[in-house]
């Protein structure tokens, strides 16, 4: 039998101070991550309820069929769908444009950036409350200015089509600069060279954005556009101050659903099923989507 | 500089134990979360509250109520603090506040926690249902029988605010079991102007609705009619249901269980076209989602001819700081009047306010300190004494009384509607179906559905919620 090695005590050692600085940090995910969701996922399958107590009757997958076939969800799905794709599409455009002319600037870029990036800043509660006061149809500065400038009241947030509307503008004020953050540390990361390669070869504007600058930055824009689309897939606190879901549903995203089904009626099996389809529709676009990412890397 | 070596691939044993760690660990974690499962089928039902009030501590204890952030909530706490401490020194009262649009949930996901931080629960009368059946609150029959007068009372409030199963409209069942009592009464006036439509109010609905007409015709810039159409908390709701009555219609069919066939019948319907075709047009463009607030803003802002809101709510109306109608509460006076609701086929109005109901999970000596103070606050003088103090009391004694009738010009609304109060369901159901009735409601009135589309889909939807008891999955969609 080989003799153990000299200073395998030491590591051995090592490896335990290492589990116990992580322990805590894992015991913290474990309680406060890992059981939640195993336990959610052990809800989805029974009829418990948190208020009515008793104990969870074991209903197989009950809830996932009633949740899929649901005309309600789906029109919550379609809502959200349109919500994500306007808004992180919207975002997406902006941010990448003001980044886009920012990077040209030389002077005052560190403070412009900063001065995009206040409204990333807010605690969306905030920024859905004072634009609640700023859509007001009737006391709101928005159709206030409108009103200056001959143009009629619009009822921002009570009408089917611009409560949706509402809702992408006030996202897109908020998250744009979060896109054009990450657009700005790709381009600044263009090799110059390159341009000046084309400066050379009297490439026009246009051809240098076309061939040098959106394919290198490309694959960063669309690690942003991932975080922004599942973070707006998500969206519930806009929804609840700006419009609490309305006019009658037409502004409920699926989160927001999923609060109704929750607190409403206390119906706790059948939220939890709903969470956990949402976290797999994320896990599985997200799948694809990073699939892209590499084939995109690898080209 | 050495870059550390790579340690070698844990031994099976080592990665078995630490498996079985994380498996433990794990299990415990569940074990904690879960408990032992007996709590919640030991508390099945309402607990029962002593018949006699125990012996209470003499050590400072604080008094915990929750409501919502109004003004009655801050007139409650104030009140509460002078005249309580009066009789128990060592008692300090707390009203704890939260919005409005949280106000259930705020409750509830406590109540399911089965712990609370307050002892005396705020609870509108719709939530009794599902606070009685989850054994939330305790169960009052007893206690008020050994120590509430209850002739001193209306019937019909002490059963809104207390009585489970539910009272029909104006009766009592003697028999049946109360979980609380009444804290404040409420129910819709009708604020109009006095110098735009005159100093006598439209009677009928017919009426009133000709005179906002003309009112928003006579003066640009003001809308005939405000009234509460958002689809947060019962907005949207409380207005149609006023309006059903008003017409003659039905909620539903208790005994029977029925919606479907009753809230839309052609009384419904009717109700549904006069709100929809003939009220809204007469409203602020962009009103869509006005409560409580916003109401009470375009009238003291003179932007209203008529409105409608709760009374608790309308003090703020007299204050000459929030209104342009007046320098001073007689300015404000002589344009605003205050009067009950107009009737058309019936003379129904909506019962508002709420009750005291003791939190089943509070420590003893605090829900013994609840029962004191609720049996305080239920006599007579204190009832006078919270009357002058801006609250609505529910004793007859008490609205009858020159206290309460003179603290406020809409309080003689209140006494004289109390005889015409209709409430909602208070089934435990009812979180989901005054939620229904609210999106389809808001819905209708700001475009997105027809009238009649709206009111069939609450019916239907509210009677698939009422029949979804037997349902295998997919509860509360």
């Amino acid at each position: 039998m080989t003799p153990p090695a000299p200073g395998r005590s030491r590591r051995l050692s090592d490896r335990w101070l290492a589990v116990t600085f992580i322990s805590p940090a894992m015991l913290l995910l474990l309680a406060m991550s890992v059981f939640p969701l195993l336990w959610a996922l052990y809800l989805s399958f029974t009829d418990y309820s948190a208020t009515r107590g008793g104990r969870a009757n074991f209903i197989g997958f009950g809830n996932y069929t009633a949740i899929l076939t649901s005309a309600q969800v789906h029109t919550r799905a379609l809502t959200t769908l349109i919500y994500v794709v306007g808004a992180v599409g919207l975002q997406t455009v902006l941010g990448f444009g003001i980044a886009y002319l920012i990077s040209r600037r030389t002077h005052g870029r560190g403070v412009l950036t900063t001065l995009f990036l206040v409204p990333m800043m807010l605690s969306p509660v905030v920024v859905g409350l004072f634009w609640r006061f700023m859509l007001d149809a009737q006391f709101g500065v928005v159709n206030s200015m409108l009103g200056s400038v001959g143009l009629g009241q619009v009822e921002w947030l009570t009408r089917q089509r611009t409560a949706l509307l509402s809702l992408v503008v006030v996202d897109t004020w908020q998250w744009t600069p979060f896109i054009m953050l990450i657009a700005l540390a790709g381009l600044s990361a263009v090799p110059k060279y390159l341009y000046e390669a084309a400066s050379i070869d009297r490439a026009s504007e246009w051809f240098r954005f076309r061939t040098i600058t959106l394919p290198l930055v490309w694959p960063l824009l669309l690690i942003a556009v991932m975080f922004r689309a599942i973070e707006a897939f998500r969206l519930f606190d806009l929804v609840y101050i700006l419009t609490n879901g309305g006019p009658g549903v037409s502004t409920e995203t699926l989160s927001f659903h999923i609060y109704k089904v929750a607190f409403l009626g206390f119906n706790t099996g059948t939220a939890s099923a709903y969470g956990i389809l949402m976290v797999l529709v994320v896990i599985i676009l997200t799948q694809f989507y990073l699939r892209y990412l590499n084939k995109l890397k690898e080209g | 500089m050495h870059s550390p070596k790579r340690i070698g691939r844990m031994s099976t044993t080592g990665r078995k134990a630490r498996l079985a760690t994380a498996a433990m660990l794990l299990v415990a974690t569940t074990m904690t979360a879960c408990g032992d499962g007996k709590d919640d089928d030991e508390k099945a039902s309402a607990p029962k509250a002593p018949a006699t009030i125990p012996e209470l501590t003499k050590d400072p204890l604080t008094l915990s109520f929750i409501w919502f952030d109004w003004p009655p909530a801050k007139a409650l706490e104030a009140f509460a603090n002078t005249e309580y401490k009066k009789v128990r020194p060592n008692a300090t009262i707390k009203v704890n506040t939260v919005p409005n649009a949280n106000w259930h949930d705020a409750m509830f996901t406590q109540f399911a926690a089965r712990k609370t931080d307050f002892d005396i629960a705020i609870l509108d009368s719709q939530h009794i249902g599902e606070a009685v059946t989850n054994g939330n609150i305790l169960d009052l029959t007893d206690f008020v029988k050994n120590n509430i007068d209850v002739a001193a009372y209306n019937p019909y409030l002490l059963a809104a605010y207390g009585q489970f199963p539910q009272a029909e409209t104006g009766k009592r069942d003697e028999n049946a079991s109360l979980y609380g009592l009444p804290l404040l009464g409420d129910t819709w006036t009708m604020i109009y102007r006095k110098d735009l439509i005159g100093d006598k109010p439209p009677q009928t609905w017919d009426q009133m609705i000709s005179a906002a007409e003309k009112c928003q015709a006579d003066n640009p810039g003001v809308s005939g009619l405000a009234f509460h159409q958002a689809n947060g908390s019962d907005a949207a709701a409380v207005t149609y249901n006023t309006v059903n009555g008003v017409y003659g219609g039905n909620l539903w069919d208790p005994k029977n269980r029925k919606i479907e066939g009753v809230l839309n019948d052609a009384a419904g319907q009717e109700a549904m076209d006069v709100l929809v075709n003939k009220m809204k047009p007469l409203t602020a463009k962009g009103s869509g989602n006005w409560f409580i607030d916003e109401v009470n803003a375009a009238v003291a802002q003179g932007k209203a001819c008529i409105a409608f809101n709760w009374i608790a709510a309308s003090g703020g109306l007299l204050d000459p700081k929030e209104s342009t109608l007046g320098t001073t509460r007689e300015q404000i006076l002589d344009k605003l009047g205050f009067a009950t609701l107009p009737s058309q086929k019936t003379n129904l109005v909506p019962l508002g306010g709420m009750g005291m109901h003791v939190s089943a999970y509070s420590a003893a000596a605090n829900q013994a300190e609840a029962l004191n103070f609720m049996k305080w606050f239920e006599q007579a003088d204190v009832q006078k004494k919270w009357a002058a103090a801006g609250g609505v009391p529910a004793r007859t004694d008490a609205l009858e009384s020159p206290e309460f009738l003179n603290a406020g010009p809409f309080n003689k609304v209140y006494a004289d509607s109390v005889p015409r109060m209709r409430d909602m369901w208070n089934v435990p159901e009812y979180a989901r179906l005054v939620d229904i009735e609210n999106t389809n409601v808001n819905a209708a009135l700001n475009g997105a559905k027809k009238p009649k589309d709206a009111l069939d889909d609450i019916a239907k939807e509210q009677q698939s919620v009422l029949d979804s008891s037997s349902r295998k999955g997919g509860g509360g969609l």
